[in-house]
């Protein structure tokens, strides 16, 4: 046979044909590969979170393509150190932005960042998901283009009051930092509580690191709450309040909402200062990675990272890294809908597929079909840590708010 | 020693632009920054702008710490209150930006006097302390002052609008932001040809001889105090139209030792150093970024290092400054010129 130039043409053409076909026409048009960029704290309070959370969140991409990517085209990750300034996320999202393959989806990691960001993504839309739980976020008026991985900080609350009045509790305190993070939800918190009739006997606003830990616990040891509700804090001071009030024989129980309620930090705090956080409880929306037997998604997960790890794997993925996770699986749901519908991938309609997920079913990593309301996914557990067996063990039901 | 500087007249002496190198190269950077929007992309822009907006603020407190001698740890709250004054006085008064940013640097011009009375009694390591009390104190009410500045959440405001086009692109952000910046740092340049600028100097070499010699202490320090706060203000104004939308805790203490470090690196006492000091501040740390990002492909967990590095970088330019060139990049830069306007006679 002759090979000459119209034929190869014609077979480049034949093949490109053959390959495209079964694609939406409109995905045609657009780039043969998903961006996905983000920020992440690699640097300053939170490294230990970023850094172990990027790996994970690498691993999820590679797994993901490994599996065909997202709607037949893989996913390239772009992330960059915020050292967890809000104004330098903002800097890596004008960047990523401004690169020759834009983004479809942006991470954010802080708070502060998703409201830096607000007003750029009305010039720049993109789909914006990131680490925050803040409430004034869940509103598609306000930030279009923004969505929340799980409850809000109110929902959280939510959740802990309806736990608190389940196991009858009739008094309960709030200690909070003194932060944004730490203020969110308490005016919330103060209306959820007079609507369940439990009464809000105390509040204490700590630093959000190097509290005085007695002198807060001696206020809440005069209130003498059944429960107390602790808000506003990652790995420090929350473990030192329980402590001391051990020490003060304080029967009291104590609550936490997500970024308190890892298991690494708990099993360090009772390595060192035995088992104070015995029966210590919170609200976390996804499942612990060690009930992967109850999640398709996570088993998948686990299996990728034994294979790629071996034995280094020691089994176990981090609250840290769920969330975002999570968050990526949103989108990647968003931007599958998108493309079965036939609609451009673009900021628009991807928000509003995110908008409209019902009754998704997440794969484990929520025990309730998940609904997207406001851009948040308002539903949790309330697990308790077990200072024995060294595990968050589930002492309720999922809980839709 | 300094060789070939002679003049002949006052004029010559009191010349802004003292040799043919540095006419020419200030016509060549006005020109670069003229085109840096059309070549560049929307990033290289944002950085651009933002370079301007710190040089504003470094040269603040260049007048403050540089010329007269007063250090200040406060100087980053200033800017938050230029920012936010900015973006409440926007919002209630419904005014355009050329309104607000006078009334902003006037605000901020005012709560700095307020922090310099301390001035008056205290110098040295203790004023230093008195100024991270103002930086504290200014953040905390931000924060908790939330009817007006909407405390934790932040504020936002609209953008600034040129005959009802609305600045939200880069490019239109910086054509409103770098000549405000340039203005701001000629000015500078001609305070310190002035009696005000002379006296700044006097009290900053020994403030005991400056009023022997007939300097009010009082008056020129409250005046340090008050210009090197307009110039935060008008920073933070500059800053509330680039970002729109404003935290307080962009404006806590850290933001304070960047300004500080920036101006040791880039040189005080010198027009020319809050540029270098910008420019070192906003970049490093992207080149940096650009260094990893190249090595990459050799060693994929090499991106780990990259914010170890940047701290490393900084720190080591820093000392590195210290120790060998305590004037800063300023004056590695005049020495090249100096060498080219002597060429082919230069030492």
């Amino acid at each position: 046979m002759k090979v000459d130039r119209r034929t190869v043409l014609k077979g480049t053409a034949a093949v490109a044909a053959t390959s495209i076909m079964g694609m939406p026409a409109i995905v045609q048009a657009q780039s043969k590969k998903w961006v996905f960029a983000g920020s992440s704290p690699l640097t300053g309070p939170f490294a230990q979170a970023g850094t172990t959370a990027l790996k994970d969140l690498l691993d999820w991409v590679e797994m993901t393509n490994d599996s065909g990517g997202i709607a037949g085209r893989p996913v390239e990750l772009i992330h960059e150190d915020s050292g967890y300034v809000p104004t330098n996320s903002l800097a890596n999202f004008k960047k990523a932005m401004s690169a020759d393959e834009k983004p479809i989806f942006y991470s954010g990691d802080s708070t502060g960042f998703m409201k830096l960001v607000a007003p750029e993504l009305n010039r720049t839309p993109v789909l914006c998901g990131g680490t925050s739980f803040a409430s004034d976020l869940a509103n598609p008026a306000t930030n279009p283009f923004q969505y929340i991985a799980g409850p809000t900080y109110q929902a959280m609350f939510d959740i802990l009051l309806k736990h608190v009045k389940d196991n009858g509790g009739s008094t309960v305190a709030f200690v909070y930092s003194d932060t944004e993070f730490g203020r969110d939800p308490i005016e919330h918190g103060r209306k959820a509580a007079a609507a369940l009739g439990l009464k809000v006997v105390h509040e204490e606003i700590t630093k959000a690191a190097g509290a005085e830990v007695q002198t807060h616990v001696a206020q809440l040891r005069r209130a003498n709450p059944d429960f107390v509700i602790m808000h506003g804090y990652v790995t420090g001071v929350w473990p030192e309040i329980i402590g001391t009030a051990r020490a003060f024989k304080m029967e009291t129980k104590f609550l936490g909402t997500f970024w308190g309620m890892e298991k690494v930090i708990a099993d360090a705090v009772t390595a060192k200062a035995g088992p104070i956080l015995d029966g210590y409880a919170g609200v976390l929306p996804y499942r612990y990675f060690y009930e992967a037997k109850d999640s398709p998604s996570y088993s998948k997960f686990f299996a990728f990272k034994k294979q790629k790890y071996g034995d280094k794997f020691p089994g176990y993925v981090v609250t840290w890294s769920l969330q975002p996770m999570f968050s990526h699986e949103l989108a990647k749901n968003a931007i599958e809908a998108t493309v079965n519908a036939d609609k451009e991938v673009n900021a628009k309609n991807l928000i509003a597929a995110l908008g409209a997920i019902k009754n998704w079913d997440s794969g484990g990593y929520m025990g309730q079909p998940v609904t997207v309301v406001n851009h948040s996914v308002p539903q949790g557990r309330v697990y308790s840590y077990s200072a024995e067996t060294k595990l968050f063990l589930p002492v309720s039901d999922w809980i839709v708010t | 020693m300094l060789i070939g500087d002679y003049k002949a007249t006052y004029a010559a002496d009191e010349a802004i632009f003292r040799s043919w190198p540095v006419r020419y190269g200030f016509a060549a950077m006005v020109a670069g920054l003229v085109l840096l929007p059309f070549a560049a992309n929307s990033f290289i822009v944002f950085l651009a702008t933002q370079v301007a907006i710190y040089t504003v603020a470094i040269t603040g407190l260049n007048i403050l710490t540089g010329y007269t001698g007063l250090i200040s740890l406060g100087h980053g709250a200033l800017v938050g209150v230029g920012a936010y004054a900015t973006a409440i006085l926007a919002n209630w008064l419904g005014v355009p930006f050329w309104v607000v940013i006078p009334m902003a640097v006037a605000v901020t011009a005012g709560v700095g006097l307020m922090f310099g009375l301390p001035s008056l009694r205290i110098r040295g390591l203790y004023l230093t302390i008195a100024t991270l009390a103002a930086s504290f104190i200014i953040v905390f009410v931000i924060e908790h002052w939330g009817s007006v500045t909407n405390g934790d959440s932040g504020i936002t405001l609209a953008p600034a609008s040129v005959f009802g086009i609305d600045l939200v692109s880069d490019p239109q952000k910086y054509a409103l932001i770098v000549p405000i910046a340039v203005l701001a740092v000629l000015f500078a340049q001609n305070l310190f040809r002035t009696r005000i600028g002379r006296a700044f100097i006097a009290i900053r070499d020994s403030d005991y001889s400056a009023e022997i010699i007939g300097v009010g202490l009082t008056r020129y320090k409250l005046l340090a105090f008050g210009l090197g706060s307009a110039y935060a203000g008008l920073a933070g104004s500059l800053w509330a139209y680039n970002f729109l939308a404003l935290l307080p805790t962009q404006f806590e203490l850290q933001l304070s030792i960047i300004f500080l470090a920036a101006l040791v690196v880039g040189g005080s006492a010198r027009t020319l150093g809050p540029v270098f000091g910008a420019v070192f501040v906003i970049l490093i740390p992207e080149m940096l970024k650009w260094v990893f990002g190249f090595l990459t492909p050799f060693n994929p967990t090499i991106v780990e290092y990259t914010a170890p590095a940047n701290t490393i970088a900084y720190g080591l330019l820093i000392i590195v400054f210290m120790i060998f060139e305590p004037m800063g990049l300023a004056a590695i830069w005049t020495r090249i010129w100096r060498y080219i306007n002597l060429w082919p006679f230069s030492p």
